[in-house]
């Protein structure tokens, strides 16, 4: 069934690390609808957070390929709909 | 100690233990060809034909040694010609480090002379990739790339290095050994693992490329005995068993043997072993799994459930998890499950003795090769037959391109395996249309003194894809007839290789025994064999075992 997510990454601010990230989605057709992303209180690592919407399958698949990303230090599916 | 950035470069690469690399130069890696002059007593340079052959040498060199392959290119063109080697490494896991020269930091974004986007263009088919904007970040970007190249599921990584960051100087020796990032594993369900294999009285092992990447060919084969369970392969995992050995049943899938199909699909419990479930080998995914359990191993947590919905994962190195499993597993006997499996055997694709048909030419130049002789393929119907008929005892004697199906991949691949293989006899097993598109390497092989036999399986067709117009469009063969007018013989002569020319077994034979000349001499033999020759068996793409397709 699709429903809407949220992830929440948090990710080495390096050179090029949003271009890899949307990548992953585009890659497999999945559409973002929305992006986020700030500062941390730990130098050098931003947080974004993206909203987009799939089935089971697609939400697995991203976030596995999401962690594999050698940028990436932390995936979370936060699962209740919030606006932070 | 203060060095210039293409110095440290190369300082790094001898310290991560690199002797060979591919590349060809120009205006972007100038200063890094100057190193390679410097430093030629340490590090050898193979220059090729073009950038596409480079970098297929490089990952025939890492898999055939079971080293990091290097490429290096200049900027802009330099850089796109190695797109496709790139992307070839990336789907068969092949460790790679590219490295490509680019303009100065300031000159970039302005559309300067040769420059690209390269670390954009590539990010897609790659494992990770660098751009260095500053000399200082030089040294621990080239061990965080080495690492990552090597590490986990391996894979293509991409240095970037703009002209100033090569010339510029900085301190050497200082950066931190890096380690790969922790990341969240799955829970080791060994106990289930072991009671689903222990219920199953007919267990069948399906292995790929991860077991020869994890160097756990031998975990393997205790594990069948063990079990005692058929092996069957995917074509990545060719080589992992020996062919000698009885209860490897070959290849499965599209092309596979029919017992190993067969088997596969008779199963009560399905071993995969270090494979990612291609749609080559799986077909039709709703009969593939219908009659087994399935437990997956693999180091790549995100290929679990990706083609194939397991009922248990096991992540991580395949060597050391079959080596845990193997301490809790007693040997137990299957008499039945032999018996069906001798009965699937029998199914098999008749011999045509006296034919000069593709098998008897694949076996004939097996018996005039070792063990140990690396064998590259091209893409189509003769990368098929080599795969189906070619003996195979060795790991890591088999170079060819599974998951990109790149024509033109094999003779940059055999050039890159015969240095990694010490500059023993390599063989190269093509067909005119793959040939056609990087046979420039011819120059390589005879500059660089290569013994490598190239048999060209010639039938006049693009074959694989004019079998395809055959089977499901008719017969309509557009544009697969080529009707072109080269003589083999007499361009692998021009290069100043030796050519030959056969039609018949006994032709074949006598050039195979004036060419059995060791480790010295380049031969082309080109080999006119029949144009409607097919690849069989043949389980139609989505289709299951029921519509495989035995005879012609
Ligand atoms: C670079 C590239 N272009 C096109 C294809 C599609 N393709 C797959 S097999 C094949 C025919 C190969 O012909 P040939 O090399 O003569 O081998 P044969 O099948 O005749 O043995 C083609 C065109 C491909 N795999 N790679």
């Amino acid at each position: 069934m699709e429903e809407r997510f949220i992830i929440d990454l948090w990710v080495n601010n390096r050179f090029g690390v949003l271009n890899r990230i949307t990548g992953l989605y585009s890659k497999r057709g999945y559409n973002i609808e929305t992006i986020h992303a700030g500062p941390t209180d730990v130098p050098g690592v931003t947080k974004i957070e993206i909203v987009s919407t799939g089935d089971d399958y697609m939400r697995t698949q991203v976030i596995s390929q999401l962690e594999k990303l050698y940028d990436i230090r932390k995936v979370d599916l936060r699962t209740e709909m919030t606006g932070d | 100690m203060r060095l210039k950035g293409a110095t440290i470069l190369i300082e790094e690469l001898l310290r991560q233990g690199v002797d060979t690399v591919f590349g060809y130069p120009g205006g972007a890696v100038l200063d890094i060809y100057d190193e390679l002059y410097k430093y030629s007593d340490r590090i050898d340079h193979v220059i090729t034909a073009h950038e596409q052959g480079a970098c297929h040498a490089a990952d025939g060199y890492a898999r055939a040694s079971g080293k990091t392959g290097v490429v290096i290119a200049t900027s802009g063109p330099g850089a796109t010609n190695l797109v496709t080697g790139i992307a070839n490494a990336n789907l068969d896991s092949v460790p790679l480090v590219a490295i490509t020269g680019n303009v100065s930091v300031n000159a970039l974004g302005r559309d300067s002379f040769q420059e690209v986007d390269i670390v954009g263009i590539t990010q897609p088919i790659v494992k990770h990739n660098f751009m260095v904007r500053h000399v200082q970040e030089l040294e621990q970007t080239i061990k965080e790339a080495f690492l990552i190249a090597n590490s986990g599921r391996k894979g293509p990584v991409l240095i970037d290095i703009p002209k100033n960051v090569q010339t510029d100087t900085c301190e050497y020796g200082i950066a931190v050994v890096p380690r790969m990032p922790d990341k969240p594993k799955l829970p080791y369900v060994k106990d289930k693992v072991l009671e689903a294999i222990r219920n199953s009285t007919k267990p069948f092992i399906y292995c790929g490329g991860g077991v020869i990447a994890a160097s756990a060919e031998q975990e393997v084969l205790e594990l069948s005995h063990r079990l005692d369970a058929p092996v069957g392969l995917s074509m990545m995992g060719r080589t992992a068993l020996p062919d000698s050995y009885d209860y490897n049943l070959g290849m499965c899938g599209m092309h596979g043997e029919y017992a190993a199909s067969k088997a596969q699909s008779e199963c009560d419990l399905m071993l995969a072993i270090g494979v990612r479930f291609s749609d080559r080998a799986t077909g039709d995914l709703n009969e593939y799994t219908k009659k087994c359990t399935v437990i997956h191993i693999d180091i790549d947590k995100a290929e679990f459930g990706k083609n194939v919905d397991p009922d248990f994962c096991l992540q991580g190195d395949v060597k050391a998890i079959l080596q845990d499993l193997l301490k809790d597993l007693k040997g137990v006997r299957h008499p039945e499950w032999r018996e069906e499996i001798t009965e699937f055997k029998k199914t098999k694709t008749p011999d045509r003795p006296g034919e000069f048909c593709p098998k008897n030419i694949i076996e004939a130049v097996r018996r005039h090769m070792q063990d140990s002789t690396v064998v590259a393929t091209d893409v189509g119907q003769h990368q098929m037959w080599t795969v189906q008929y070619y003996d195979f005892e060795q790991p890591r004697t088999l170079l060819t391109s599974g998951g990109l199906g790149t024509m033109g991949y094999g003779l940059g691949a055999a050039i890159g395996g015969c240095i990694g293989s010490g500059r023993k006899r390599t063989v190269l097993f093509t067909s005119e249309g793959s040939f056609g598109m990087n046979l420039n390497e011819l120059c390589t092989v005879v500059s660089q003194d290569l013994p490598i036999t190239i048999v060209v399986l010639d039938n006049n067709v693009l074959g694989m894809v004019r079998q395809w117009q055959g089977i499901f469009y008719e017969g309509r063969y557009s544009q697969t007839t080529l009707n072109r007018k080269t003589d083999f013989a007499a361009l692998a002569n021009a290069f100043g290789a030796k050519g030959y020319s056969v039609a018949t077994l006994e032709e074949l034979e006598k050039v195979l025994t004036e060419t059995d000349t060791g480790d010295k001499g380049a031969y082309l033999i080109d080999c006119h064999i029949n144009q409607d020759e097919k690849v069989l068996p043949m389980i139609p793409p989505g289709k299951s075992i029921k519509n495989i397709i035995l005879k012609g």
